[in-house]
């Protein structure tokens, strides 16, 4: 090697020693407000690509701020050898509890026994675990449910028109047990509605924005007819809203030409085209209930209350119909910039 | 004075010339200072363990790339390999669920399905001489697509689950996945360093030309690059799927920028020629251990991204420096 370069080299070096001495700052958390030593929890998302993600991401954070716990943060980016790697990291670091977002249901099994053999309880926050003995608590949303009534809503528009329709649904990534739940829902409230309802494409975006944006738009090439769209989740709209745009087809509820629309997750997007009048319905899952029922459970598992094995979500739909009666109570209006948080 | 030989030569002064070793040396004694928890034996262990499937990737690439190509490819048979062991092996839809033979079968399968892979991508970037970045980003497009696929219509799913207890303990076990990954990259060290077939190799991505009139077989040795790349991919398919327990097409499809900034922080040579499996072994360990110790600081992921993209740049520019020599 050139005698400049490792010069160079050793400088680099140097630099990024000291720098990296000068980021290790000391971690400092606040006194328990109630006597007892402050608890650190870690918190591992798979993703925060979306804003239901961000969302949840950002109010545990503030209420671990709030109650004066330490939260380690790490996000895996859809690597689940990375995630079981950052659970270890906690593990090592000693925490008192793990919430965690899984890649899936599957790979998530083995993080949960090593987090059961180090006696740190661990929170699958609205992803569930496939069957499994290995203790933990899960707080989700009722997917199923609440996809079929969302679906059920659209029927009744169906219904109400005296015409049938051609569906196509946006599945998610039928590794995550969610996708599945919604997917369930959904052909449960098809077959509801006997013959009112054909379903012509099923796209898999595998929770891709530009996945759904090729899957729909070839669904529309195939039967331009479509005039029922369900989304897996709400952050796909805005793929669904270009298609729907470039061909004339983007109308407002009551308008003729209208598709009916309808989402789950309840995000600001999704408000926004409620409040604009072009999404019928969404499902709403209650994601600030949820992280504040994580954090609760881990508290109670350190004071000695055995931690429950499911908390269920209730969610809702909310639809043109009861939007300004339920707005203060979805995620997504209370996010968005076009409302006065209630 | 043969100790003093040795340090001339061979894959001690390969290591000890290479940069990266001081900046991993100086960069683990700050971390250990500085970082709680960073030291304990628990912390090494973990990321050991969690790097092993990225230094059979790297090793792969490190072949590659001293051929002057590049493999976009690994990622994805990984995921198809892992998908092919599911197939083969998994309690609930596997074709041998089972039986006494499901594990050496499913073994083979995921090594030969690795093996082919790379064979293909031989074929088309070796004795055909297309391009090694046009070829293996299509082949894997096609072996992603072709994982889902085949999961789909064996499970009805994306993964496959209820694998057997012999075949998990392979990925599971730190001792067992240390002696896979540490054995393959000895062997294929020895391939690199200690027969004809290394030199070959530099000699083809040092100069294709020269090589061909000196009676190197360019196309064949070339080809046998990307077959090492496949199988090794394949390899790190079999422990990252024993490790999570789960067959899934979708293992190792983040992997790709650390594999490659892996393999440059190493001292591979981007344009061919140059470089070696236990530089790639200490840049593998150079990068988990940055990851590692950046989380134990609970920096942003958005920060650890971008610190790890910048030790990565760093490196692509100092092999540039040197190429310019």
């Amino acid at each position: 090697m050139n005698g400049n370069i490792g010069r160079r080299w050793s400088i680099l070096n140097a630099l990024a020693a000291a720098a990296l001495v000068c980021t290790a700052c000391g971690e400092g958390s606040a006194p328990g407000g109630d006597g007892r030593a402050p608890l650190t929890i870690g918190v591992a998302f798979e993703t925060l690509q979306t804003e239901f993600w961000v969302a949840a991401w950002n109010k545990l954070r503030a209420d671990t701020a709030a109650r004066g716990i330490t939260m380690l943060e790490a996000v895996a980016d859809g690597d689940p050898n990375r995630q079981f790697e950052q659970v270890r990291t906690f593990i090592n670091r000693r925490v008192d509890g793990i919430i965690l977002v899984p890649k899936d249901g599957k790979t998530v099994i083995p993080m949960i026994r090593a987090a059961n053999a180090a006696g740190i309880p661990v929170v699958l926050f609205n992803r569930p675990a496939d069957r499994t003995d290995a203790p933990h608590t899960t707080i989700a949303p009722d997917n199923f449910a609440i996809t079929r009534e969302t679906v059920a809503y659209l029927v009744d528009q169906v219904r109400a028109s005296g015409r049938k329709a051609k569906a196509a649904v946006l599945l998610g990534d039928l590794s995550d047990v969610n996708a599945i739940e919604r997917r369930d829902g959904f052909e449960a409230a098809i077959r509801d509605a006997g013959d009112l309802v054909e379903v012509v494409a099923r796209i898999p975006t595998a929770w891709n924005q530009e996945k759904a944006l090729a899957g729909f738009e070839s669904a529309m090439q195939a039967h331009p007819d479509i005039n029922f769209v369900f989304t897996s989740s709400d952050f796909m709209l805005p793929s669904i809203k270009s298609v729907l745009s470039a061909r004339g087809r983007w109308k407002k509820v009551g308008e003729p030409g209208h598709v009916l629309l309808a989402g789950f997750d309840g995000d600001p997007t999704a408000y926004g085209l409620m409040v604009d009048g072009y999404v019928d319905a969404t499902g709403v899952q209650d994601v600030f209930w949820e992280a504040e029922q994580a954090i609760r459970v881990i508290e109670e598992a350190k004071a000695g209350t055995p931690p429950p094995a499911r908390l269920d979500d209730p969610g809702f739909v909310i639809t043109q119909a009861n939007l300004s009666s339920l707005a203060g109570r979805m995620w997504g209006a209370v996010m968005s910039k076009r409302a006065e948080a209630p | 004075m043969r100790f003093a030989a040795a340090l001339r030569a061979g894959p001690i002064a390969e290591a000890i010339r290479a940069p990266i070793l001081l900046l991993w040396a100086g960069a683990a004694l700050a971390f250990a200072l500085a970082v709680p928890g960073f030291a304990s034996a628990a912390n090494i262990s973990a990321i050991l363990i969690s790097s092993l499937p990225l230094l059979l990737l790297a090793t792969g690439q490190t072949f590659v790339l001293i051929a002057a190509g590049i493999d976009l490819s690994a990622p994805a048979i990984v995921g198809l390999a892992s998908v092919v062991g599911g197939i083969v092996m998994s309690g609930d839809e596997g074709w041998l669920a089972g039986r006494a033979a499901a594990v050496p079968a499913g073994l083979f399968a995921m090594l030969a399905t690795g093996a082919l892979a790379g064979l293909g991508n031989g074929l088309c970037a070796g004795m055909l001489r297309m391009p090694a970045f046009m070829v293996t980003l299509v082949s894997g497009m096609f072996a992603g697509g072709l994982a889902v696929l085949l999961v789909r219509l064996a499970a009805g799913t994306e993964t496959m689950f209820a694998l057997p207890r012999a075949f998990v303990a392979i990925g599971s076990s730190p001792a067992a996945a240390a002696l896979v990954a540490c054995g393959c990259a000895l062997a294929a060290g020895g391939l690199l360093e200690r027969i004809r077939y290394g030199r070959m190799l530099r000699a083809v991505g040092y100069n294709p030309l020269a090589a061909r009139v000196s009676g190197v077989p360019v196309g064949m040795v070339t080809a046998a690059a990307y077959v090492v790349s496949g199988t090794l991919a394949a390899v790190a398919a079999v422990l990252l799927t024993g490790h999570l327990e789960t067959a899934s097409p979708t293992h190792g499809r983040q992997l790709l920028l650390d594999v490659i900034g892996a393999t440059v922080i190493g001292g591979t040579s981007l344009k061919g020629g140059r470089g070696g499996v236990w530089g790639t072994a200490v840049g593998v360990l150079f990068l988990a251990m940055l990851g590692n110790a950046l989380t134990l600081l609970n920096l942003s992921d958005f920060m650890i991204t971008m610190l790890k993209g910048l030790v990565i740049l760093v490196a692509a520019i100092v092999d540039s420096a040197r190429e310019r020599r």
